[in-house]
This record gives structure tokens, sequence and C-alpha cells, in this order.
């Protein structure tokens, strides 16, 4: 799928932000996805960290520029500023914690009332390791997921497990959305980067759930 | 704006007071007061006011039963944390600390007047600032009567499991003591929303649109927000910027700021900024971003530190008193 790029060279800039309660592994996910590296002892990020890579869509080069946010209640007012202009959204739950996953429904509506509505979502179920410790199941998130259109994925950013593919999705999906906007559009230069009327309600959502479906978990 | 920063300096300094108004002159007469500082010469006017000037009697404080360090010993520790900063001196700092600790249990009579009379002795180099201001921060530490426990030996070896259960609690509550000391200066930094962090982020930009225009321009041009990276400088106070065993260095300078901190802390970090003033003027957005929060200081040892913290000084001098060189 994605392979790593140089950075100046891309057809597609996206922004992309990470939310979700604190401790749940959006850091780590990022740190997995653009360098390839894990840390067990990572430190809370406070107000908003950044990183970017660049993947491959068809025969585009899409870069990403992944906000990741502060899950701390304390921080929210500061991070909500971070919304504006994403194209997606990775709201990371961590499959072992309950109230994390209670919390995606909030996560939601402040996403949602801060972004475009055609905005790319992907639930994500980090920490899919743990296999003993799970609280919560593959069903229950994937019916949520299926309710509020979104895509789902559960992952392990310690053992590299589908985060690759959950950020290529995410990707390639907002790639989709923009280039058949840009047909729509026809040639006109102007109407893109305005990247206002971006229209991704197709409906194929939820056979991406589907498609999407992962892990042993 | 005027002079009437300089007059302070210069009335301790002794030197022919300037009157011009012009940038460049009062430019160069607060160098020249860093420099004599830097001299160990003289003691800038700011520093040594608002001292409580009868101190309190430690003994009429301390309640017999409960132990704790007397002012000479507290004097000895502030010589001892001015030397530590002196890479050469770290061996027999490890000694003198085990001298210490042995008469830190005795009370003393020694009143804490005593302190007073060391400031000529400790003007080394460019720590006499700090000493100038430890000096001040050991007069508040004598009258309310904060201790600090030492270990042996480099602060990586150090372990909780040396320490008795009653040196422990004494620990405890001199830390709470410090920390509320420094709470209270920035109550507002960790309200909802912080807005005193806000603030200072606000601050330090048009600081910064002060000292090196063309730095702010190309800040302002890529699209970066000083939020995007100062705040959490601000919020953790730096220490997540440096490595963790100058954060005690920088500490020091914190606790000896008092109440002025949050403003001082503006300076610190427009010194920190600017430290790399020509690289980030070749970055584009991203690679700001990615920079500034991922800082190559990880070599640094205390002397690219305290670089950062004179320069802080200085321009805390030039620019402080004179609010309106920073209305924008």
């Amino acid at each position: 799928m994605g392979s790593y790029r140089a950075d100046e060279d891309y057809d597609y800039l996206f922004k992309v932000v990470l939310i979700g309660d604190s401790g749940v592994g959006k850091s780590n996910l990022l740190s997995r996805f653009t360098k390839n590296e894990f840390s067990q002892q990572s430190k809370s990020t406070i107000g908003v960290e950044f990183a970017t890579r660049s993947i491959q869509v068809d025969d585009k080069v899409v870069k990403a520029q992944i906000w990741d946010t502060a899950g701390q209640e304390r921080y929210r007012a500061i991070t909500s500023a971070y919304y504006r202009g994403a194209v997606g959204a990775l709201l990371v739950y961590d499959v072992t914690r309950n109230v994390t996953f209670e919390n995606v429904d909030r996560w939601l509506k402040e996403l949602r009332g801060h972004t475009d509505s055609n905005i790319v979502v992907m639930l994500v179920g980090n920490k899919a390791d743990l296999r003993h410790l799970r609280a919560i199941s593959t069903d229950k998130a994937k019916a949520f997921a299926e309710k509020e259109h979104t895509f789902f994925m559960e992952t392990s950013a310690l053992e590299a497990l589908n985060v690759e593919n959950a950020f290529t999705e995410v990707l390639t999906s907002i790639y989709h959305v923009v280039s058949k906007k840009a047909l729509d559009i026809g040639d006109d230069p102007l109407a893109l980067p305005k990247g206002q009327t971006i229209n991704i309600g197709n409906k194929d959502d939820v056979s991406a759930v589907k498609n999407s479906g992962c892990c042993s978990g | 704006m005027r002079n009437s920063s300089n007059n302070r300096a210069e009335d301790r300094n002794k030197e022919v007071s300037s009157s011009s108004p012009a940038t460049d002159s009062r430019f160069h007469q607060t160098l020249r007061n860093v420099q004599g500082l830097l001299k160990g010469r003289s003691f800038p006017g700011k520093i040594l006011i608002t001292q409580r000037s009868d101190p309190l009697d430690p003994s009429t404080l301390h309640s017999p039963n409960i132990d704790r360090r007397s002012p000479e010993s507290d004097r000895d520790q502030s010589e001892q944390q001015d030397r530590s900063t002196e890479k050469d001196e770290l061996q027999n700092r490890s000694s003198t600390n085990a001298s210490s600790s042995v008469n830190n249990t005795k009370p003393s009579s020694t009143s804490s007047q005593s302190t007073s009379k060391e400031i000529p002795k400790s003007n080394v180099g460019a720590r006499a600032t700090d000493s100038a201001r430890l000096m001040k921060f050991t007069k508040e530490l004598s009258g309310s009567s904060v201790i600090l426990e030492y270990l042996e030996g480099s602060i990586d070896t150090w372990s909780m499991a040396d320490l008795s259960r009653e040196k422990i609690l004494n620990v405890e509550a001199d830390s709470y003591w410090c920390l509320s000391k420094l709470l209270d200066g920035m109550q507002d930094h960790y309200t909802f929303a912080q807005p005193g962090i806000q603030r200072l982020v606000f601050k330090l930009k048009e600081l910064v649109r002060r000292i090196d225009e063309p730095v702010l321009k190309h800040i302002e041009e890529q699209g970066l927000e000083f939020l995007q990276f100062a705040f959490r400088w601000f919020n953790c106070l730096l220490i997540r910027e440096i490595p963790f065993s100058l954060v005690s260095r920088l500490w020091d300078t914190y606790l000896a700021e008092g109440d002025a901190l949050a403003d001082f802390l503006v300076y610190i970090s427009a010194s920190f900024l600017l430290t790399w003033s020509e690289k980030i003027r070749k970055l584009d957005f991203q690679e700001m971003v990615m920079f500034l929060q991922h800082l190559p200081t990880h070599n640094w040892t205390v002397v690219e530190l305290e670089m950062v913290l004179s320069q802080a000084y200085m321009w805390h001098t030039m620019f402080n008193n004179s609010p309106s060189h920073l209305a924008g």
C-alpha cells in the first residue's frame, strides 16, 4: 500500500486529526504510521503535535498532515481550534477501557461541530493486542460505526496491526472524494482549494466497514 | 520608557547616567550594565527590591519538635547551588553536601542576616545574577523554613529508598511548599481554557516582533501560530524541551524569580526560540512545526541553557519596564 516518499513532491495535501480520550494511543498510532516507531513510555501530548507522511494512491502522491491532539479534558478548549480545515479524522478509543468508548459519542459531536459535514471519519479501536483485557467487542463498535456512518477498524500500534490500513483507508477515501469532486466541478481551478463542498455522502461507508472489518479480536 | 529602568541600575553602578532617549544608547547602556554584571561588579536593582527588611527570627518560627534546617545551612546550600553549575566543581559538590547534611539537624543561632554578607563572595562570573536571585530566594526560604534534602552522586542514581521516612515527609512538605509558591504567580495558567498561557503566548509573539522582526514575519507568512509550539513551552515551563538533567538548573531560576516568573518566562521563551533564529527562517510551515516541537537540545549542557537565561535576562532588563516597546 503506502510507501515512503520524499517530502517535497505531492499531488494532494490532506489535514487529518487524531482525537479521542487521553491514553488511548493516538500518539503511538501516529509515530507507528509516520516513523514506524512505538514508545512504551511516551509522555502525554500537551496541546497539539504534528507529523506528516506521503502515500501513493492510484498514480497520485497524497501527503497527510496529521495533527495529534491532547486527549485530556483540560486542553479541550485549545485543541478544538485544530479541527479547522481537517478533511479526515481518526477517532480513537481503547478496546480495554469502556469509558474511552463511551466518550466516543462526545468526541464525534465535537468533531462534527467544528468541521465540514463531509469529513471522513474512522472509528479506531486501539490496543487490540490486549486480547485478554478486551472490554469492547468488535460487534458493538462496528454497530456504532454503522449507525454513525463512520469507517471502523481495530488496530494495535504496538504490534503494527492495521495501523497502515487505517490511515491509508482514510486517506484513500478522502482522495476519492476529492477527485470525484474534481470531476464534478470540471476544470475550475478555484473551486477545489476552498474544499467546501466535498461530497462523500454516497453511502460507500457501510461497505467500507465490511471490507475493513479486521483483526482476530 | 526613557531611562527610568536604566537609572535604577545606574544608581547602583555609580556610573554616569545617560539621559539620551535614543534606543541605541539605551541598548548600549543596558549592554554595559549587563557586562558589568557579568564581571561581577554590580547587581541590577530589580532583584534586590521587595525584600523583607526584617527577616524573621527562625527560632520563633520553628516548633521545637520539628526538625528543620537552619538558615545557616540554607546559606551553605545556596553556595553549593552556585557551584553546582560549574562543571569542574561537581566533584567537591558531593563532599560538601555530605558535610552540610551532617549539621542540618542541629539548630543554629546564626541569624539569617548572615546570608546578605555572602553577596560579595558569590559573584562568580555570569553566576552573579543568579546568585543574587538565589540570595533573595534563600532569604525567603529561611523565613518559611523550607529544607532541601540531598543525596550523594548524580541525580540519575538517586532513589527514594535511600531516604528515611522522616526525610521523605520533609521532602514532601517542602515540595508542596515550592509548588504552591510557584503556582501562586500563575494561577490562571491552569484554569479552564488556560487564559494565563494564552496571554503569555500573545506576549511572546509581541516580544519576538520587537527583537527579531524578520523571524516573526517568516513565521506569520508561513501561517504558523505561536500557540502551536509555545503552548507546551508555557504549560510545562519548558521542561519538555530540554534534557531532564538540566531541569534543576532551570528551576533554580524559576524559584528565584518568584512572583515575577510568569513575565520572565516570556523572555526565556523568546531567548530559547531565537537561539534558532537563522534556522527557523529557512523552514516552511511543516518543517517549522516539527522542528519547534522537537528542538535539538539533547546534547545541551548547562552552558547552552545559561546562554538562553542570560540573553533572557538582558532582554528583560531592556524591555520589561518599557511596555510601550511591546505595544506592537
